[in-house]
């Protein structure tokens, strides 16, 4: 369990406690809705230019180089996870301040949607990160709470009527979800800002913004899940489907048994292997349960 | 191997100049490991964070990323960019 999860779970897990969905959470940071709606607003008109914006005279371009500086490097990755880790209230809403997220496998994702969200206020939008890196509009990103009163001013973000409609049922969030886990996207959950949780959203590597200088760079944008994958030899195939279908490289195909072995100090736990796999040969297991990898988010 | 530089010629993509690179947007897609980052323009805005909301220009953020393969020079139908290391 992480300290996001001690201080703000039920059941374990930050995200699946429904208070930190409510604006009643802003309370405990003395911010108030209207401060939050702007902050958003203003974040969100200009989202792309995050990354080149400086903070503290660095921004992200050239990342790569500057981290194996050695002294500027241990500042730089200082920096960047100080800020994402945020948890105080005065935002600048042009950094991703307070803005973490963890990845979530199918089940949990559908517990969030059932469980924590209110219905009302489900909207799907465009990827953020797929427009940043490919010019390409995919609605993928489900949001709620207040991004449902703010996103009719950010128009450029709503889905064209042909491609889908934008606010959703539980049930029609549900089933795109778990369209975007068969398609091989990560679910992850995000605060927007700390500690209000406003994004599910259906990522891919290396668009997102959010893994990207976690897989570069180690940074830890972003926690891995609560779980792990493991494969039960008896059933494998060897088809090595789930292979294909992992973005992050942590599985292996062994060449002597014929089949496929995950390496669990790379699993993040996604679970979309296990929906890829036709024969029943991968379940999600806690990650708690490897004495090695237990708090390793 | 030294420090991959990644120049965009601005004069020509970019700024509200010639080409608008949300619409052109070929070396984004050539880009196997994802490094330019499309974003609305702050050149002439820098000092108080104002921006155009139509004028958009690509950066080449992670460099160290990039692998030389050459798809965004050859794909660029303006000959706007130069990759040198
Ligand atoms: S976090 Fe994921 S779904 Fe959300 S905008 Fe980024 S890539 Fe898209
Ligand atoms: S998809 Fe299933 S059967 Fe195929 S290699 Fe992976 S675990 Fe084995
Ligand atoms: S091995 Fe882990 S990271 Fe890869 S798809 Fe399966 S759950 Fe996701
Ligand atoms: S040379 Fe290849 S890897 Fe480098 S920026 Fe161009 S397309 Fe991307
Ligand atoms: S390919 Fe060339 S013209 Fe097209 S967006 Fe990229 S830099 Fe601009």
């Amino acid at each position: 369990m992480c300290d996001h999860c001690l201080k703000h779970g039920t059941a374990g897990k930050w995200y699946l406690n429904a208070r930190n969905y409510t604006t009643e959470v802003l309370d405990d940071i003395n911010i108030d809705e209207d401060f939050l709606k702007e902050f958003l607003l203003e974040q969100y008109k200009t989202f792309e230019s995050m990354q080149v914006r400086k903070l503290a005279g660095f921004s992200a371009v050239g990342l790569g180089y500057k981290i194996k500086i050695p002294i500027i490097g241990r500042i730089t990755k200082y920096f960047a996870e100080k800020m994402l880790h945020s948890e105080k209230s005065k935002f600048n809403p042009f950094q991703a301040e307070g803005h973490i997220g963890q990845v979530v496998p199918l089940d949990d994702a559908i517990a969030i949607l059932e469980n924590c969200v209110d219905e009302n206020t489900i909207i799907m939008k465009y990827c953020m990160c797929r427009f940043q890196t490919r010019a390409e509009k995919e609605a993928c990103c489900i949001n709620f709470g207040i991004m449902s009163d703010i996103i009719d001013k950010l128009p450029r973000f709503i889905p064209e009527p042909e491609d889908s409609k934008y606010r959703l049922t539980k049930e029609e969030a549900i089933e795109k979800f778990t369209e975007f886990n068969q398609k091989g996207y990560i679910g992850t959950i995000w605060y927007g800002a700390y500690p209000y949780i406003n994004n599910l959203c259906a990522c891919k590597t290396p668009e997102c913004a959010g893994f990207g200088p976690r897989l570069n760079f180690g940074i830890k944008s972003i926690f891995m899940a609560e779980y792990l994958v493991e494969n039960n030899p008896d059933n494998c195939q060897g088809c090595k489907r789930c292979i294909t279908m992992c973005q992050f490289g942590a599985i292996n195909f062994n060449e002597d048994t014929k089949r496929s072995e995950i390496d669990h100090s790379k699993c993040y736990g996604c679970g979309v292997c296990v929906y890829a796999c036709r024969f029943d040969a991968l379940s999600i297991i806690d990650r708690q349960v490897i004495p090695t990898l237990a708090g390793k988010y | 191997m030294g420090k991959t530089k990644i120049k965009i010629d601005y004069s020509v993509c970019g700024d509200g100049n010639k080409i608008d690179p949300r619409e052109c947007a070929i070396c984004m897609k050539v880009c196997e490991p994802a490094l330019f980052l499309l974003h609305q323009s702050l050149e002439k805005f820098e000092n108080d964070n104002h921006y155009d909301p139509q004028i958009w220009r690509i950066t080449p953020v992670y460099l160290s990323l990039c692998t030389h393969c050459m798809n965004c020079v050859e794909g660029c139908p303006e000959k706007a960019i130069t990759v040198s290391w």
